[in-house]
């Protein structure tokens, strides 16, 4: 298995994706301060089945630590996403910068948040579509799009660690 | 008040206290090339064995994955779910 990846997007998928990044992480602090938006909960779900009171301890003991490191995960993620240290915004690229493409290294540790972190927005998007089966989907919905896009370059890059 | 001996039962604690499972159940948006992932780095399992209990999560719902003391069970769920997969603790056989 390769610890180093070198994953090529565009400009304008960075760009996205940061957007996306960011708005996971207001989730996030949302969730660190108390809210209970079910979206975040499927990332803290019980640790018992069928045993509320064991679930409920177990929440207590696991939430915040899981919900930090979903966040310092995040944070990892939007930095390799940024473009000579400038965080990159759909709405600043022209077609030309938006096509060009951006070369992003992921050592071990960042390639590891990455996964996590695609895999949490996947888990939050699949809560809101109300994706509850696997072959739950809407072609009208461009959120599916986005959906899918992320399984994608996860999938990518899983199949880069393999190689 | 005394306990007449025979009603004493020393091993008692084992029957009660046994070995814990981990479960981790199927859901329908993790990758199964992400679970296969998971459970090669996290457990150190050989590919076939993480292919292998990957495919039973998927068609039958769930698999138990880890066995042994609860304490220890928990801290691998608690692994499970920051990937992102939902595990469970429960008793082994229940």
């Amino acid at each position: 298995m390769t610890t180093t990846v070198l994953m090529e997007v565009s400009a304008l998928e960075a760009a996205h994706l940061t957007d996306l990044v960011a708005q996971f992480v207001e989730l996030l602090a949302d969730a660190l301060d108390g809210g209970d938006d079910p979206a975040v909960a499927r990332l803290v779900p019980d640790g018992y089945r069928g045993d509320p009171e064991a679930a409920a301890e177990f929440r207590r003991l696991t939430q915040d630590d899981l919900l930090d490191r979903r966040r310092d995960d995040a944070a990892t993620v939007l930095t390799t996403l940024q473009r000579d240290g400038v965080v990159l915004r759909p709405a600043d690229l022209d077609r030309a910068e938006a096509e060009s493409s951006l070369e992003i290294e992921l050592d071990a540790g960042a390639l590891s948040a990455w996964l996590r972190t695609l895999t949490a927005i996947r888990l939050v998007m699949a809560t809101r579509l109300g994706i509850t089966a696997d072959d739950d989907e809407d072609d009208d919905d461009p959120r599916f799009g986005v959906y899918n896009w992320l399984g994608f370059r996860l999938e990518g890059l899983l199949r880069a660690i393999e190689d | 008040m005394t306990i007449p001996l025979e009603d004493v039962r020393l091993d008692e604690r084992t029957v009660t206290a046994g070995p814990w499972e981990v479960v981790v159940w199927n859901d329908p948006v993790n990758l199964m090339s992400y679970v296969v992932h998971v459970f090669r780095t996290y457990f150190g399992f050989p590919r076939a064995h993480a292919e292998r209990l990957m495919l039973l999560v998927h068609h039958e719902g769930h698999a138990v994955v880890a066995e042994g003391a609860r304490e220890q069970m928990e801290l691998h769920v608690q692994a499970m779910h920051d990937f992102g997969l939902w595990a469970t603790v429960r008793k082994a056989g229940a």
